[in-house]
């Protein structure tokens, strides 16, 4: 599929990757255009509900990054996440839907590079998964 | 013993020291849950309970200001009630338990793996199965087949919240699945979100009681989909719900170090 322009949301923490983000557009790093950054105050903040909310209605892969573990601006915020979204994961993969299309990874705000590193990989996967099938599922 | 009614009143009052009993029995042909004050007539009491006697409990709980509450409780009731003392709902010192063993046909509905009580009085124990069928054949499956399946089966949903309601670790006052942010207001079936939340909103407390399929007007397999989350806890984080001490892994850090209190 070669026309596939997936659509992504990345949910970045304040502190860490919204800094990431902007240093790699600060830094004009190419990087696919396909990505709806929303800002949160931590990774933790982003709640798994509103993951399953994107998902099931038809976002093809979604992106939540935080500070490395121990960096977090409120100690113990990515830890949260680092239990919660492999759990949620495992609980979409129960349900069909691929979890490789939800991705945790830790961003810094100094590692712009790794930022459009973990964007081209995740945009580049999701395209090869191909489209959401919850998109063309109506209730 | 022949009546289970009299045995069960004696323990609770005599033996146990209750002020309190809480069991189901028959009145006018119907089974409904009874609430029983030291000294009054038990009457009719029926050791085939039809829901979770727990769900009753943690609703009457904070209307009792003293005294000990007897329970007849099984073997996922008492998984659920130590969930709910781990999680200050309720206050542990004020329960006696009475275990009640499952019949075959209890055992078989649920396809329990963990049928018997810690302390068994009233009923003889029972063999656990071994696993689920249905989610056996969902693991075999390609993932298109299993979201098709379940695609399928939560079309039936007529979002009743009759799982929610009968569920007895669900235990929020403020329900996310209630609010408009998460599922519709309008409208029905509520979609795959309602599902997936619940279950993983109960991943780290249900207890597989089977209560929400049992429940169910639409005869979704929802035990299925609990048995599958809690197979993914436990081999995730090697957490089983259902006991007093240990704290589910979301609440604790990498380390295992338990995280600050959430402030509501």
């Amino acid at each position: 599929m070669t026309d596939f322009k997936p659509s992504i949301l990345a949910f970045c923490c304040n502190w860490c990757s919204y800094a990431g983000a902007d240093l790699a557009g600060v830094s004009r790093l190419q990087m696919p255009p396909n990505v709806h950054v929303i800002r949160v105050m931590c990774s933790a903040s982003v709640k798994p509900e509103y993951v399953i909310k994107a998902v099931t209605q038809g976002i093809d892969g979604v992106l939540v990054l935080g500070c490395h573990i121990g960096d977090c601006h409120y100690l113990t915020g990515n830890h949260r996440t680092a239990k919660r979204i492999p759990l949620l994961q495992k609980i979409l993969d129960e349900a069909g839907i691929d979890s490789r299309r939800i991705k945790l990874d830790w961003v810094s705000a100094a590692e712009g590079e790794k930022y459009q590193k973990v964007v081209t990989e995740f945009v580049e996967e999701i395209r090869r998964l191909g489209p959401n099938p919850l998109r063309e599922v109506r209730f | 013993m022949n009546d289970p009614g009299k045995e069960i009143s004696r323990l609770a009052f005599d033996e146990r020291g209750a002020d309190y009993l809480l069991a189901v029995r028959e009145e006018y042909g119907n089974a409904g849950p009874a609430f029983v004050a030291k000294g009054e007539d038990v009457g009719d009491i029926r050791t085939d309970i039809p829901y979770q006697l727990v769900t009753i409990l943690r609703k009457i709980y904070p209307y009792m200001e003293d005294g000990k509450i007897a329970v007849v409780i099984r073997r996922c009731e008492e998984k659920a009630l130590n969930e709910l003392i781990k999680r200050g709902i309720i206050d542990g010192d004020r329960i006696i338990r009475i275990g009640l063993a499952c019949s075959e046909g209890q055992i078989e509905a649920c396809r329990c793996t963990d049928p018997v009580p810690s302390c068994v009085d009233i009923g003889s124990p029972g063999k656990g199965w071994n696993e689920d069928q249905l989610s056996k054949e969902l693991s075999a499956m390609s993932s298109e087949e299993r979201l098709d399946f379940w695609v399928a089966q939560f079309r039936k949903c007529n979002k009743c919240y009759a799982c929610s309601t009968n569920c007895p670790v669900c235990v929020c006052d403020h329900c996310v699945l209630e609010e408009c942010t998460f599922v519709a207001e309008k409208g029905i079936p509520p979609g795959m979100a309602f599902h997936l939340i619940r279950a993983y909103h109960l991943s780290d407390k249900c207890t597989e009681c089977g209560e929400c399929e049992r429940s169910c007007p639409a005869h979704i397999p929802l035990l299925t989909f609990r048995k599958m989350t809690n197979r993914d806890m436990k081999d995730l984080y090697g957490y089983e719900s259902g006991d007093t001490e240990t704290v589910s892994p979301l609440l604790t850090t990498l380390e295992g170090d338990l995280l600050e209190e959430e402030e509501d």
